[in-house]
């Protein structure tokens, strides 16, 4: 399986490593409880892919590496990444999105202890499981998918 | 050990913030701030709680149902970095003679390894052994989501979610749905332990396991299991003090199609009749979503009276307790801008229930709530940012 094989690559390296990256740049910005409006006003009229992971979901990291890969053949792909991660956590983010050349892309974390709420900004019909996904089109009609993404449904859900 | 933090008496209404106001710079180590706090009763009626702070798991008495505690007993001298939220908090239990039994997780990298680390006071809680791993493999994998039960006849069974077999199949070049679920036991409270023994293959990977008596050695436990690669639903099994796993079978079939990790944990508690459990899980299956209650009956197999107790999509995390005759769930719901902590109680084993009450409304973040069973009644354990850590009772008539 691909993405055990990517796992098991990077579980030999400790946590002293993890905090090298600290020291980096990274493009991780904090969602409060209005910023995902913001973000959605920030595409008007646009079509764009919100894809939200936490640094302690495994099958995200198969969705992420996917969204890596997309990124790399497209890099003009509007795609928004959201860590329900307190954003206390950023440097194990970073680490992670630097795994599959994801840390350049626009980034957010959770930076409200009340998650509920932001859950609800984001979409009040979540339950907060992850990997989730939204596929907005031009007219911010949207499509919502809970679990790992394919290539398949991506080009579903997203046709380009 | 039994001065107070600061020298005030610290009352339920305190919170961290308050603590820290008045803390004039100093660090404030409280069960008010310290992150995913767990409490026990002792056969005195005391109350112990376990939360962890600065990558410390901390240990508190209260022998007065919550109001004041005395100063928190730091238990890992090295610091670990100790899983706490609402899934995956430290476990503690209390034996009858006194010895205090603590159980945790320890993060070990950003890739879902981690260790079963265990240790307890055999002096009332001033001190404690230093933590041993649990988990028998040697190997840097996820070892996560641990649970703690002693029996009435003084077995402690310790079970957790385990990757080891995801990891052998991996080096087979085979896939493997899921984690693994294993245990040991221990019957001389905590000395020593038997080997690691496996329950099951392909469980989830993320949702605390829930464990209830089977008799009087054994325990029943209830954890989200994958059917068919892609299916989250749950399993229940009992498990026996030689290491053997009996009566495996589904305990819902709520048909929740999810490569998804949804961190959202059943409870249970054994009910009346012999081979029976009160059960509550989250789904968002094509067959049941949202909360459910349910009972279990080992002998067929099959789990009846299913109720949605809260459908809309904030609601989660039910916590079951059961009192003499009485049965209370508690759970979280969500109105967009408020938490409510919901309580509902029945006195027919489950048959039928009471409208759901909300005890609080908070407008900040907060844990999910537990149920604390103590020989004088039923308690909420619940922290919240703006209530602080609560431990207050829960009575079985509706109207207190």
């Amino acid at each position: 399986m691909k993405s055990n094989r990517v796992i098991s690559a990077t579980a030999t390296l400790c946590l002293g490593l993890l905090m090298s990256a600290a020291a980096l740049a990274d493009s991780i910005q904090p969602l409060g409880t209005g910023t995902f409006t913001e973000l959605k006003a920030g595409f008007e009229g646009k079509p764009f892919v919100v894809s939200l992971w936490s640094v302690d979901c495994l099958p995200c990291r198969v969705e992420l590496e996917l969204l890596g890969e997309l990124k790399k053949e497209d890099p003009e792909f509007p795609l928004l990444l959201i860590s329900t991660d307190a954003i206390e956590k950023r440097e194990e983010a970073v680490y992670i999105l630097e795994e599959y050349g994801l840390e350049t892309i626009p980034s957010w974390m959770f930076a409200d202890a009340f998650i509920e709420r932001l859950r609800f900004s984001i979409d009040p019909t979540w339950h907060g499981e992850l990997p989730r996904s939204y596929f907005y089109a031009a007219d911010h009609s949207f499509k919502a998918h809970s679990g790992i993404l394919t290539e398949e449904k991506l080009k579903e859900f997203f046709p380009r | 050990m039994t001065t107070l933090l600061w020298g005030v008496d610290a009352a339920a209404a305190e919170n961290c913030q308050s603590l820290r106001e008045r803390s004039a710079g100093q660090q404030v180590i409280s069960i008010h701030c310290g992150g995913a706090p767990s409490a026990t009763v002792d056969a005195d009626g005391r109350l112990w709680a376990a939360f962890v702070q600065d990558k410390h798991v901390y240990v508190t008495r209260s022998d007065d149902n919550g109001v004041t505690y005395t100063t928190p007993v730091r238990v890992n001298s090295e610091p670990e970095d100790t899983e706490y939220n609402g899934e995956n908090r430290p476990k503690i239990l209390v034996a009858e003679d006194g010895t205090v039994l603590l159980s945790w997780t320890t993060k070990t990298s950003p890739n879902f390894t981690g260790e079963i680390r265990f240790t307890r006071s055999t002096d009332a809680g001033k001190t404690f052994e230093p933590p041993r791993t649990m988990n028998d493999d040697g190997l840097m994998t996820g070892h996560r989501f641990d649970s703690l039960f002693l029996t009435a006849s003084g077995k402690l069974y310790l079970t957790w979610i385990d990757k080891r077999d995801l990891d052998a199949s991996a080096a087979r070049g085979e896939t493997y749905p899921g984690a693994a679920i294993y245990y040991t036991i221990s019957d001389d409270l905590g000395a020593s332990f038997t080997p690691n023994f496996r329950v099951s293959h392909n469980s989830c990977e993320c949702c605390r396991i829930a464990m209830a008596p089977h008799g009087d050695d054994e325990v029943a436990i209830l954890w989200r299991q994958i059917y068919d690669e892609h299916i989250r639903d749950h399993a229940i099994a009992v498990l026996g003090a030689q290491g053997e796993v009996s009566g495996l079978t589904r305990a819902t079939v709520d048909d929740w199609f999810i490569d998804a990790c949804p961190h959202h944990g059943p409870t249970m508690v054994q009910a009346a009749q012999p081979g029976q459990y009160h059960i509550s899980w989250f789904s968002d299956g094509n067959l049941h979503s949202g909360i459910h209650y349910g009972r279990h009956d080992m002998a067929t197999g099959t789990t009846e009276n299913i109720i949605q107790v809260d459908g809309t999509p904030g609601a989660g995390h039910p916590f079951l307790a059961r009192d003499d005759n009485t049965l209370y769930m508690v759970w979280k719901g969500f109105d967009g801008m408020a938490s409510q902590l919901q309580l509902m109680r029945s006195q027919d084993d489950g048959a039928t229930w009471s409208a759901p009450q909300t005890l609080y409304n908070t407008e900040r973040a907060s844990d999910h709530p537990l149920l604390v069973t103590a020989p004088h009644g039923v308690f909420l354990s619940w922290s919240s940012e703006e209530f602080g850590y609560l431990f207050t009772e829960i009575g079985s008539d509706e109207k207190q």
